[in-house]
């Protein structure tokens, strides 16, 4: 008798164990859970910010062969990558029609060569070297582009290029 | 009781020792999940597009009807000729690159470009050639052919280091 009574001790003292085993490993697998799931959802908030980064990436190589921007055959044969001053210059000023219209926060088109860093109006230009078409103070993504116009030198109406930069910029909150 | 507390100081050894393990391993996934990529200092569209746009420049030599572009120029200086003020092609082709490379791509130790490297060649023979800052392991590059006028076949090559 004492000897069952010994044995269901046991027993009650294994299943104890047993249990108490199955307790610990499901609360240490919880709080693994609960870490991972904490990790992903941050995530989600870069993955927002990395779309906009593609999708701006995307734009900028692409810009300056869109209609509102490109030189067309205005310069002779069709260029690639060649952004019309005036019409820059045209959309500056009536940008409120494409608003959000890209889906990005600013656009600003920079000459390089010849360097210029004075911002373009309607007085200055076309002896101004910067024309913010949207403004914004976010995250600029940049490309290279010819930026021409048509100049009247000596009399002459002539084709006149130079190398400029089309910022787009995202990210702004 | 001195045998059943050694069992159970084993049991528990072991329990820690699944625990450690899981944790190792969860670190190491994580650690792969964590790693994202960064985007390259430079794409190879902003090369591509560099030389594409720089072919446009409208440059200070002049023929007998327009300014010529670089583009035109290459071909001028290839053919040896000169421009409407004397000048040799070739030399205003040379001092233009020149200059637009260096505004364009600014090198230094602090700087993320290192160095660059652009070469025209017209059939074997080469036109120009720049080279500027340390050729690193890392670059991004654009290849442009242009189409014979006449003359010889024009290749030009750019490359940024970084």
């Amino acid at each position: 008798m004492v000897k069952i009574m010994e044995i269901n001790k046991k027993a009650q003292m294994k299943i104890q164990q047993t249990a108490f085993m199955l307790i610990a490993v499901t609360l240490f697998f919880v709080l693994v859970g609960l870490f991972l799931i904490t990790i992903i959802f941050s995530s989600t908030k870069e993955s927002s910010e990395l779309l906009r980064e593609e999708s701006a990436l995307l734009l900028v190589s692409k810009l300056a062969n869109s209609p509102e921007f490109s030189c067309g055959e205005a310069f002779g044969t069709i260029k690639i990558n060649c952004i019309d001053s005036d019409k820059a210059m045209a959309l500056k000023y009536n940008i409120n029609t494409y608003s959000n219209f890209w889906g990005i926060d600013g656009i600003k088109i920079r000459k390089i060569y010849p360097k210029n860093s004075e911002a373009c109006t309607s007085e200055n230009y076309p002896n101004c070297g910067e024309i913010t078409i949207l403004s914004s103070e976010g995250t600029g993504v940049s490309n290279f582009v010819a930026l021409c116009k048509k100049e009247n030198i000596e009399g002459q109406i002539s084709d006149k290029c130079e190398l400029a930069k089309v910022i787009v910029y995202y990210g702004e909150n | 009781m001195h045998k059943k507390n050694k069992r159970a100081q084993e049991e528990i050894v072991g329990f820690a020792m699944i625990i450690i393990i899981v944790a190792i391993i969860l670190l190491f996934m994580l650690s792969f999940y964590l790693k994202s990529e960064k985007k390259d200092i430079i794409e190879s569209y902003e090369a591509n597009s560099f030389v594409q746009a720089f072919l446009h420049y409208t440059t200070e030599c002049r023929d007998y009807s327009e300014y010529l572009s670089i583009r035109n120029l290459i071909f001028e200086c290839d053919k040896g000729e000169s421009c409407l003020d004397g000048e040799e092609a070739c030399e205003i082709l040379d001092s233009t690159l020149e200059n637009i490379l260096m505004k364009s791509w600014p090198t230094g130790e602090n700087r993320p470009i290192k160095g660059y490297e652009l070469q025209i060649i017209a059939d074997q023979t080469e036109l120009i050639s720049f080279t500027k800052g340390n050729i690193t392991g890392n670059y991004k590059g654009a290849q442009q052919k242009l189409p014979p006028k006449g003359g010889s076949n024009i290749n030009i090559s750019f490359r940024v280091y970084y």
